[in-house]
């Protein structure tokens, strides 16, 4: 199907967007990449009839460390955060996630932005962003606030934004010491596809003990989900084949996955149960590596 | 309304202004507004690639972004890469390495790539199949892509070799000049350019575009169609409805003509067609069809067999008391005496085995450009059509004209598989269009109406039995097959017929037994898809096989060893095999596959299995009654005898057909492969030939082409015999010269011989034709499907690794050995293997259309619908094994749809040899496969099947 007629507006800076979407209200909507927009226009998802186009703004593209953070544009592109030395020495999974959504042709229209915006569930980027304890930052008419990555997300295609506020950046803190970082997930073929569950994870380590660790989930729950209550099994322990099967048994326990296209809700929380245990064994390993 | 923009865009290094509405995107903008029709549209949602082009020197899908996001960038299409008419070297790669077959795919392909050589010269085959992961193939030319990719170099500084007469693959064994030498694809360079033109690209001027409407039921009876919206919209043209339509029913099949192209009274599947328009634009169109008001009396719909035919089933086809039950077809055979053959059987095992509803998914969707010429006397269409003879003739009855006053023209076609093998709504709704508003026509389905149109995959209920002596020897074979036909007969009633009439091609069988029932159901009509019919049938009977070798303790190759054809046999259902190296494909797949040391001693999760296939060389019989004959060829020679110009209305969709006949008119003209020019496929230049279905090209094409060239021969050898003063018969051409046989040096030049020809007779043109042998098969109903003049046979070894813990299945490897009969392009031929082996693991781990709530499918789009990219390629070793087919042109017979019949059987095979687990229900998800490990865990059985039913 063809898209509905729209305008396209571009402003030249951040207030103006905000501003524009403020006034402008349900009836616009931004558009970064378009990777996502386009095909909901086509599929008649998206109703928007005025674009408010992000790329004419400088100040949202690019990746920099400023007091220890690091801080990714919203208007990066997914290829520039799979291609970053910056993301893969501080987040190793990060950069993963991103090398792993869609085409090289997606990605390289594709933004971080919008992936965290159109808070699609099998979003790749934001459980390994969950992981890596990344914060966003938001403008809007308000000023700017930032909230933790796993609180952005309220449900499928919703997140925390408000009428006229804008994602601004992901900002990355400085990992601990010993941390090591995994993204592992599953998809039907090979060459660009929908993950059916994938699980993000770090770990830390000291003197053979994890000291701390994160694992956040993707594809299996409405929103990127953050299990803290297998993540705290973790504390204090030594790496061990039990210990990571036990933890990945209650991180399929806490999915809350759906049957769709892809695979059934029982074959997804297997899934979980076997990609955690997976990332585990990889992010403990490179927390050891990156102690020694 | 919002208005249009003035947009500044570079491309290819010319500065463009276009006035754009702001949702144009860059495709549309390049291909309407800038003519740049090399720049495809596959999917319009960046699922396919097809419409990649460099924007600031990164690929992107031109489908996906704004024309306005574009504003100032640089962007390069396909006919940027070549400059001053120079091929680029990634170019030239690909021709060389024959890495195209239909071409849809090749511009973003090669965008593609050059996106990734500018970034990095000398990439591995990971980085090509990370960066080419978003460049579907439906041809599965991936492993020669690989090739082109990581040879680019090579061709750098390389000035493109017009002549393509330069041997990717040359065969020094045999006294051929052309024919068995891999020679460049006649369509190469056009494809590499973007220069070729599918039907869409081509842009007439004021063209309207053409929309149609289908059903959001999946079973109704119309009960009022309102259109004065529509047509008051400014911008349409003209609307129809069924009430617009000739009343006459159409079918691919005479006997089951069932279709009528707009519902008149009923729909019968979601998409079923109910009303068209025209319209200024797409746009347009899309926004009258909107405004269509239909009120539907809906009623219960059946959307599987078993239900359509239960009782007090709601009837699909109540008009039509022959199909009462829904029943469309029903096929009753039974060869010598099976209760007998069980009764000597040693051993007998039945198993259900359950298909899936594979769509060919070609590149190109469909397309159709209809105009009235001659006071509206004369319709021309151009279709993307694989049978244009048929489409020709079903373009008559429907329209009630003859079919002297229409001109079919089939240009470049992406693909087909058996999608485009019959007329569609789309062709008939062009040509009634174009009449109504005197202008030309255009129209294309999207993405999702190719799924609903559909055409694909038959889904079959199959119970398989088969009895065998305790040393394998096949005693009896009973087999069930229940079809999904959907909601139309299409090709059925031959799918019905063949799923029963190619098994006993591979093995001898005694006594056999088949019952086939096509059931109606209101989900979109099943067709006609590669290997028509005898995919599922083969997979259920390899397994079945496999699992029968195991019981007996038998190696599986040695079961079908003890079973395996012959030449020179016939059947139990009348089938004559002529030339038949099946044994020797068997030999060699197990030789070079490393058989001996892998079966039953790899790791676990590593398995090897062996599924066998073949197939017919063409239809002995033609779809409806005729005694045309089914190919027919007309070669004309230029008037100072440098060149000729062959006339055939064959369908080159990408198989490379027109290369191969090319090949043979070369090396039967005695002339050089670059002499012959292929002259348009077009009703009015070129004679009848059936078309691309049942693999028929080469045999059948091939000896009508041979017949022409032999008759021009004859003509230039009399000339010459005159001039050298010696016996026509004594003389022989070859390159380009006619001499005497036993002394070369007595001769002329074939062009000098030519000339004279003209001078003293006019035009030297020579005809030739083929008609299958007459008599083919049995005198049973339905006797005449399966017949054909010569059959194919093939062995491939699949090696797979399973993930025990999560069931993904890779394909490690493929062995392939085929007996196509003599090879005539072993690059085409290797090319045509390999994509067959690559679909075929599709079907079997992939695809499946799924019937959603009310009928609606839920996947009709290739986001959902998954079909083998190149990251799924897998290393594969073709080869042939040589017959000589005494029927073929000079020895040859089939390979494009054979190949694919091994496949799925041998993933199956060897899946279960790497995790004990045998899934008898396509397709094999690694979801069904952890199940059967789960099943294996719990009860502790060696091995079970996970199908129909689960159990150890």
């Amino acid at each position: 199907m063809g898209m509905p007629d729209f305008s396209y507006l571009r402003p030249g800076s951040v207030a103006d967007a905000c501003a524009l979407a403020s006034r402008l209200g349900d009836d616009a909507t931004f558009i970064a990449g378009g990777t996502e927009l386009i095909p909901d226009f086509h599929r008649g998802r998206e109703t928007a009839r005025q674009l408010i186009a992000l790329d004419g703004i400088d100040e949202l593209r690019g990746i920099t460390i400023a007091a220890g953070e690091l801080r990714i544009g919203a208007l990066t592109t997914v290829a520039a955060v799979a291609a970053s030395a910056l993301v893969r020495d501080r987040l190793v999974a990060l950069a993963d996630a991103a090398r792993a959504i869609g085409s090289a042709q997606i990605r390289s229209l594709a933004t971080i932005g919008g992936n965290f915006c159109r808070a699609v569930a099998c979003a790749d980027t934001p459980p390994a962003a969950i992981a890596g304890e990344a914060r966003v930052h938001l403008i809007g008419a308000h000023g700017t606030r930032e909230v933790a990555a796993e609180e952005f997300f309220l449900g499928p295609r919703r997140t925390v934004l408000a009428q006229g506020e804008m994602l601004l950046a992901i900002a990355l803190p400085a990992q601990p010491a010993g941390s090591g970082s995994s993204y592992q997930r599953f998809s039907r073929r090979k060459g660009a596809a929908l993950a059916v569950a994938a699980v993000a994870v770090r770990v830390t380590m000291a003197a053979g003990r994890i000291t701390g660790a994160r694992i956040a989930l993707g594809a299996v729950a409405p929103v990127p989900m953050l299990v803290s209550r297998a993540a705290a099994m973790l504390e204090g322990e030594r790496p061990s084949r039990a210990l990571f099967a036990d933890v990945a048994a209650v991180c399929a326990d806490d999915a809350l996955p759906i049957t769709d296209l892809r695979g059934s809700a029982e074959f997804r929380r297997e899934l979980v149960n076997v990609l955690t245990r997976r990332a585990l064994d990889e992010a403990s390993a490179r927390a050891e590596e990156a102690r020694s | 309304m919002n208005g249009e923009v003035l947009v500044r865009l570079n491309v290819n290094g010319e500065d463009r202004t276009l006035a754009l509405k702001p949702n144009t995107t860059l495709l549309a903008a390049l291909r309407l507004h800038m003519g740049l029709t090399g720049t495809k549209r596959g999917c319009a949602s960046g699922d396919c690639g097809a419409c990649t082009v460099q924007v600031d020197g990164q690929p992107v899908n031109s489908c996906l972004l704004l024309a306005v996001a574009a504003e100032g960038k640089r962007i390069t299409t396909i006919e940027g890469l070549s400059h001053h008419g120079d091929l680029h070297p990634l170019q030239q790669s690909f021709v060389k390495h024959g890495a195209i077959q239909c071409g849809f795919c090749t511009s973003g392909a090669l965008m593609a790539s050059k996106a990734l050589i500018d970034q990095n010269e000398a990439p591995s085959h990971d980085e090509i199949k990370e960066a080419l992961a978003g460049n579907l193939c439906r041809c599965a030319t991936y492993p020669r892509m690989l090739k082109a990719v990581a040879g680019w170099k090579e061709f750098e500084g390389v000035r493109f070799d017009a002549k393509p007469h330069v041997h990717a693959e040359r065969d020094q064994k045999r006294d051929h000049d052309v024919v068995s030498h891999g020679v460049t694809r006649y369509d190469a360079p056009d494809k590499v350019t973007g220069r070729a033109k599918y039907t869409a690209d081509i842009q007439l001027p004021d063209t309207v575009v053409g929309k149609i409407l289908g059903s959001p039921i999946a079973h109704g009876i119309i009960k009022r169609i309102d259109v004065s919206k529509a047509r008051a919209l400014s911008g349409v043209l003209a609307v129809i409805t069924g009430a617009d339509v000739p009343d006459t029913w159409y079918g691919v099949s005479p006997a089951r003509e069932d279709e009528q192209v707009l519902a008149k009274e009923r729909v019968r599947y979601v998409g079923d067609e109910i009303a068209a328009v025209a319209a200024v634009d797409e746009e347009t169109a899309e926004r009258a069809l909107k405004l269509i008001e239909v009120e539907f009396e809906e009623l219960p719909a059946v959307f599987d067999p078993v239900s359509a035919m239960a009782p007090g089933a709601p009837l699909i086809h109540p008009e039509k008391p022959r199909y009462a039950g829904n029943i469309n077809t029903r096929v009753d055979w039974h060869f010598g005496d099976v209760t007998q053959g069980f009764a000597e059987a040693d051993l007998v095992r039945e198993e259900r085995f359950v298909g899936n509803r594979t769509y060919q998914s070609p590149m190109e969707p469909h397309a159709a450009l209809a105009r009235w010429e001659h006071h509206g006397e004369r319709l021309t269409l151009w279709s993307s059509t694989q049978t244009p003879h048929y489409l020709h003739r079903s373009l008559s009855r429907v329209l009630g004209i003859p079919m002297g006053n229409i001109r079919v023209i089939r240009p470049a076609v992406g693909g087909g598989f058996g999608a485009k093998a019959e007329a569609t709504p789309l062709d008939f709704c062009a040509a009634i269009l174009a009449k109504l508003t005197g202008r030309p026509v255009a129209m294309e389905y999207t993405r999702e109406e190719m799924y609903r149109h559909f055409r694909g995959r038959h889904k079959q209920y199959i119970d398989l039995k088969i009895g065998v002596k305790k040393d394998g020897s096949i005693t009896a074979v009973e087999h069930t097959v229940v079809l999904d036909g959907g909601a139309y007969t299409s090709y059925g009633v031959i799918t019905a017929y063949y799923a029963g009439s190619m098994l006993p091609t591979l093995y001898k069988i005694p006594n056999y037994k088949y019952d086939g029932t096509r059931v109606y159901t209101n989900l979109p009509a099943s067709g006609a898809f590669r290997g028509h019919g005898v995919p599922q049938p083969r997979f259920a009977f390899e397994s079945l096989l496999d699992m029968i070798a195991e019981e007996l303790g038998l190696d599986p190759f040695e079961i079908r060893l003890r079973n395996a054809m012959e030449p020179n046999m016939r059947t139990g259902n009348a089938l004559d095999i002529s030339s038949c190296e099946f044994i020797e494909t068997l030999n060699r797949a197990r030789a070079t596959s490393g058989w001996a040391a892998k079966k039953g001693k790899l790791p676990a999760g590593k398995g090897i299995g062996v599924g066998c296939g073949g197939f017919v060389s063409g239809a002995g019989y033609p779809i409806y009654r005729s005694d045309f004959p089914h190919s027919n060829a007309m070669i004309r020679v230029h008037e100072d005898g440098t060149g000729v110009t062959l006339h055939i209305a064959a369908s080159e969709i990408g198989q490379g057909s027109d290369t191969v006949l090319v090949q043979i008119a070369a090396e039967e003209l005695g002339v050089p492969y670059e002499w012959v020019w292929m002259a348009d496929c077009d009703t009015t230049l070129s004679p009848l030939d059936l078309g691309s279905y049942s693999s028929r090209v080469t045999l059948m094409g091939g000896n009508a082409v041979k017949m022409a060239a032999q008759n021009v021969t004859a003509q230039l050898r009399e000339v010459a015999a005159r001039e050298l003063g010696c016996d026509p018969a004594a003389l022989t051409a070859r390159e380009g010269r006619i001499f005497v046989r036993e002394h070369p040096s007595v001769g002329m030049d074939w062009a000098a011989a030519a000339r004279i020809a003209f001078s003293k007779k006019g035009p030297v043109v020579g005809t030739g034709s083929y008609t299958p042998p007459k008599h083919l098969g049995g005198e049973f109903k339905g006797g005449t499907v399966g017949t054909s003049p010569a059959y194919s046979f093939s062995t491939a070894v699949a090696e797979v690794t399973v993930d025990l813990e999560t069931g993904y299945v890779t394909v490690d490897r493929f062995t392939d050995y085929s007996d196509a009969g003599t090879v005539i392009n072993p690059v085409t031929l290797h090319g045509q293997v390999e994509g067959a082996i690559i679909m075929g693991m599709g079907e079997t781990l992939l695809e499946d259309t799924i019937v959603g709530a009310g009928g609606h499918l839920a996947n009709a789009n290739l986001h959902d619908y998954l079909i083998p990219t190149i990251c799924e390629t897998p290393e594969i070793h073709t080869a042939a094994v040589e017959s000589f087919e005494p029927r073929g042109p000079f020895g040859a017979k089939e390979i494009g749809e054979g190949s694919l019949l091994p496949v799925l059987g041998a993933i199956a095979n060897a899946i279960y040899d790497a995790c004990g687990v045998r899934v008898t229900e396509l397709p094999i998800t690694p979801e069904k496969i952890l199940r059967g490990l789960k099943l294996r865990e719990t009860s502790r059985a060696s091995r079970v099947v996970v199908g129909a039913g689960v159990r150890a």
